[in-house]
This record gives structure tokens, sequence and C-alpha cells, in this order.
């Protein structure tokens, strides 16, 4: 008979836990065989199913025939403007153009008092709010997985890329490959975003590739965990160094190779 | 309309190889599965308006997942011999492309392939546990994507991994008797 926690103890393996409740298994699976054999199993189980399992992209002729589908689409719906119009009655058929292309919020913001108006836009007029490097980060990372655009230097051989980001960006990322943990270093690649020359690190995980970008810290930081699109991001800042890995990876998966960069990187920082 | 296009292409096509991923794992062919997944694609682009900030990936997924029964269920209607169920034999037509003509002795290591294992798995375990292990989704996205309370994800895993390794166990066992 398996033990009643058994499905908490596989929760637990699949990060789905939040801190009280892993410990609470932790504990548990101090005192108890089976559960200690289970997460050494289940352990097994994934580290086989995650090497052995294949994967392919997708065909170039496939992403054609979307893209051409999607061109249909548009044209269909271009034609059929009028008629879409007309059949749904809440759509705003009278609104001048002059007045649809006036922003919304417009309205609502003339309302306010001036000083809480400037206040506001001021705040929307810094530059580089975490939004918008959140969803340059994404786009980086999207850019990344187009053919030919992921990595300018190939090699799993830190010492190899590690000297070509001194010539290629602003700043020297920790970088060491993990293949034994699961996590294999691609290669690197500069990109260009706020302002910077910016390093990436391109890491494979199972099917998932990671980009983990890394810059020199703005004033604004950036939140820890956060999700666009579809894409997990991770961020942390290390020093003056601010580090950022996006992927579509699992969140579990994504912070275990955080963790293992942070502890990389610590060990690798000069004292002070 | 342009707006939308944009914001398809940069929020939607980039999972593209990740449905296409699901979709080879769910269809008996490649071709199968190009049809699956250019269906999904036209059907998330006519109902992107409808996505409101949520999971783009487990959306799409729920999409490729709908049209994969929908063609499942037209293949039925059409075929005069009924099909054999799902599962069993959705993975032949992958092996059979997958290690090439080796021969007999090749034949026989397809027996041990990770491949016919997952085969031999139910389909709902074995869709559990792709999402979980090769797409490494949360419980919560897979709930979403195969439209089920995430209790019965968890338990539907823990079934997949357990048979997975019950039968690899049983693979070490047979091989040690046959070397003595």
């Amino acid at each position: 008979m398996p033990c009643a926690e058994a499905l908490r103890v596989q929760a637990y393996f699949d990060g789905e836990l939040d801190a009280l409740g892993a410990l609470e298994v932790e504990r548990h699976s101090e005192h108890c065989p089976e559960c200690r054999a289970l997460l050494e199993q289940l352990g097994q189980t994934r580290e086989r199913l995650r090497g052995e399992l294949e994967f392919a992209a997708a065909p170039a002729h496939l992403r054609a025939s979307i893209a051409r589908a999607l061109d249909a689409e548009d044209a269909g719906t271009a034609d059929a403007g009028a008629v879409a119009g007309l059949q749904r009655p809440r759509a705003p058929a009278r609104v001048s153009a002059r007045a649809r292309t006036r922003p919304f919020w417009l309205g609502a913001l003339s309302g306010l008092g001036g000083a809480l108006a400037a206040g506001l836009l001021l705040f929307l007029l810094v530059p580089a709010r975490p939004g918008a490097i959140l969803d340059e980060l994404v786009g980086a990372h999207v850019r990344s997985l187009m053919p030919e655009h992921l990595t300018d230097v190939v090699s799993t051989d830190r010492h190899t890329v590690k000297p070509w980001f001194a010539g290629h960006a602003d700043v020297s990322p920790v970088v060491v490959d993990f293949t034994a943990q699961g996590y294999r270093l691609v290669g690197g690649r500069a990109d260009y975003f706020d302002r910077q020359r910016v390093a990436a690190l391109v890491y494979q995980h199972g099917a998932h590739m990671i980009n983990v970008f890394t810059w020199v810290a703005g004033r604004r930081a950036l939140p820890e965990l956060a999700t666009r699109s579809g894409y997990h991001i991770a961020c942390w800042q290390l020093g003056n160094l601010q580090n950022c890995a996006v992927s579509d990876t699992g969140w579990d998966e994504l912070q275990g190779l955080v963790r293992l960069l942070r502890a990389a990187g610590e060990g690798e920082a000069p004292p002070g | 309309m342009d707006d939308k296009r944009a914001r398809f292409e940069a929020q939607v096509l980039p999972h593209l190889d990740a449905a296409y991923r699901f979709a080879r794992w769910l269809c008996r062919s490649s071709l199968e599965a190009d049809d699956v997944v250019q269906d999904a694609f036209l059907r998330a682009y006519r109902g992107f308006e409808t996505l409101r900030g949520g999971d783009v990936k487990a959306w799409l997924f729920t999409i490729v997942r709908n049209c994969h029964a929908t063609a499942v269920q037209q293949h039925k209607r059409r075929a005069t011999v009924p099909l054999p169920e799902e599962g069993d034999q959705a993975m032949q037509s992958v092996l059979a492309s997958g290690p090439g003509p080796e021969g007999a002795s090749v034949a026989a290591d397809d027996q041990r392939t990770l491949e016919r294992l997952m085969a031999a798995l139910p389909a709902e375990q074995r869709e559990a546990l792709l999402l979980r292990e090769l797409e490494e989704m949360s419980y919560r996205e897979i709930a979403t994507v195969t439209q089920v309370p995430i209790g019965t994800v968890m338990s539907r895993l823990a079934r997949a991994r357990a048979a997975l390794r019950g039968e690899w166990q049983r693979q070490v066992a047979g091989e040690s008797r046959a070397v003595r």
C-alpha cells in the first residue's frame, strides 16, 4: 500500500507546494522510507523521460502554410468588414473617426486634478518601465528562437564563451555549463536593449531553450518573477548586474537554473 | 486588424513548436499533426480577441486538443470500418518513421523504446505526463488544457509514472534473467 502522502510528495517533487507545504513533506519523508523511495524514483523517471523523449520542431512548410491561412483570413475579414460591423450590434458604429483616434483614457484623465495628471504623466514618461523591459526580454527571447538567431558564439566551453563577451557586450556575465544538472550551455549572443549591449547566454533544458540576459542594472527594480505571453521570466541582481532568465520551461525548472547561476555568481563575485 | 495580426504573431505564433510537439504525440502521423496544428492556429486567430491576458500556451494547447478531437470524430464518421481505439497504435507511425530499416534485431529493441511504453499508457495518462515532463506545465495549466480538476491531473500523473517505473523494472529483471 502506498503512503497516504504519496500525492503530496509528488506535488512537492513537481514544485507545486508552497514553502510551508514543502517543509511538511520534507519532514514527513525523513520518517517515511516509502516516501523517500518515491522521491528517488520520481527523480529517476523524470531524468530518463526527459533524456529519452523525442521531439521535433514544427516543419518549415507548416509555418508557411499557417502564415498563408492567416493571410487568407485577414483578406476574408477585410471584405466582410462591413457585414461584420452590422452583425455586431454592440459595436460603436456611429463613433466618428476623430473621436476614435482619441485614447479613451484621455477623457477620464481630463476630469482629474492637474497636479495628479501631471504626476501620472511624469510616472508614465520615466523611461524603461519594468513592463516595457519585460516585453523587450520576451521579444528578444522569441527573436532568438528564429532560425540562425540563437547564438553568435556556439560553445559549451565557458572559456570560449566568457572572453567572447568582452568584445561584444557591456558586461561580463557568469558563464557556467550545467549539463550535469540538465541545463546544457549552448552558447552566447549579444543583444541590444535598454540602451545597452546586453549579454545573452543560451541554455537548453529538454525541449526548451532558456535565454539568460545580463546587463548593468537600472534604477528601477524588476519583479522577481513574471509571466508574459506564456513565457516565464525570473529576474535577480548580482552586484550591479541585472540578470533575467526567460523561457517557456516550467517555473520550477526555470528557477532551478536561476539557483545554479546565483550560486555560481556568488562564488565568482569579488568580496565586498 | 494589422494590430491583431501583429499581436497574434508576437504572443501565439512563438508557441508553434510546442503546439506541434504536442500534436505530434496526439496524432498518428506527421501529416495529421500538420492539419491539426494549422486548423488550431486558424481557430486561435479567430478567437484571439477572447483571450484576455490569460495563459497563452495553455489556451493554445486546449485548442490543439479540441482540433484533434474534431479530426478524430470526422475520421470515425467517414470510416466504413471502425478505427481501433486511440492509444495502442498511436505511436506506430512514429516508430515506423523513426529508427529506420535496420532490421529485425532493432524491431526487438523497439519493444523497449520509450515511445512504445508511452503508447501503452492510457491516452489521458500519457497526455498528463507529456504536458508535465516535456512541456513542463504546472498542474493548473494541465488541468486547463485537459479540462479536468487538478486532483485528476495528480492521480493521472502518479499512475503514468508508476506504470513506466513498473515497466522499466520488469525490463531490468527480464534482462538479468536473459544474461544468466
